[in-house]
């Protein structure tokens, strides 16, 4: 019987800070600046960069600047939550951007339309106007005309 | 060239709600009468303090509940040495597993007014509850144990 039971809010909070490696500091520091970043492998420019390729263990090579479009390779429709990137319903998404290789995970406003969406369309990078070197310095990706 | 940043902040925050049940609530509207609610299994004999509705060895539905005093014994505690975020407390400061007397389970809870070092696994403590107006069913209502004294000699 719930009734008879007491309930009560509760939040847990952990303010853990992470420490990142040279290539995706330079990748974060780089959202700071409004310009994107790949690293240089065997395989093409990877972008997001990882330290270490995964496959290889290989060390990724220098940072070199890419666009901020690409394409959406898969997505998913979701409804917006609180603290989420956009204020209506999104799609979180896989995002090739042009000229390299890897697949980046962001949001894609298409103003709350689902019809929209689809695999092969061109996006592009909402910058916010104050970056502090986190994903979040895109806001989301919105279509490419 | 882009300058590296070297850190990032990576929170992890979650929001829910606690969900007592009947059982426990019986054992956190005790505190706030600063009572020890406890049950028994008629199966086993397990006795549970705080108590759940159903025995988790035998899955019978526990017999009514009645009530403890609060003394026990320190069975196992540790020195919390180490600060962190949202500490009550400035450490050094023990917190231990208490075994009640009559309960076949433990409560963990601070141990106070007892220098650290002093304290040891066996040690009889009793519980030291709030005032009036900050009883509340948490076990917060209990704000600490102490050690206790049987005519002067240490139990």
């Amino acid at each position: 019987m719930t009734a008879d039971s007491l309930s009560a809010p509760y939040t847990v909070e952990f303010p853990f800070e992470r420490t990142v490696g040279p290539k995706i500091g330079t990748f974060l520091g780089g959202l700071r600046d409004g310009r994107l970043y790949g690293a240089q492998t065997e395989r093409g420019v990877l972008c997001p960069p990882l330290e270490f390729e995964p496959e290889t263990g290989a060390e990724t090579g220098k940072l070199v600047p890419v666009a901020d479009t690409g394409t959406v390779t898969s997505w998913t429709w979701v409804p917006s939550r609180p603290g989420d990137p956009v204020p209506h319903d999104f799609a979180w998404a896989l995002i090739a951007i042009d000229g390299t290789t890897g697949a980046l995970f962001h949001a894609v406003d298409v103003d709350g339309d689902s019809a929209r969406m689809a695999t092969g369309m061109r996006v592009r990078a909402r910058w916010r106007a104050e970056r502090v070197g986190q994903l979040s310095d895109i806001e989301c990706f919105e279509v490419a005309p | 060239m882009t300058e590296p940043i070297t850190t990032m902040p990576s929170p992890f925050r979650m929001d829910y709600t606690y969900v007592a049940g009947t059982g426990r609530s019986v054992f956190l509207r005790g505190l706030a009468e600063r009572r020890l609610m406890a049950r028994c299994c008629a199966g086993c004999e397990q006795v549970y303090l705080p108590p759940p509705e159903f025995c988790s060895r035998c899955l019978r539905e526990l017999e009514p509940p009645f009530e403890l005093d609060g003394r026990g014994v320190v069975s196992t505690f540790c020195v919390v040495s180490f600060p962190f975020p949202g500490q009550r407390i400035d450490p050094p400061y023990v917190v231990a597993h208490i075994q009640p007397h009559g309960a076949g389970t433990r409560l963990m809870h601070l141990v106070r007014e007892v220098e650290p070092e002093d304290v040891h696994i066996g040690m009889a403590v009793e519980p030291v509850w709030v005032s009036d107006d900050e009883l509340d069913t948490s076990l917060l209502s209990i704000r600490h144990f102490r050690p206790v004294h049987y005519g002067g000699a240490d139990a």
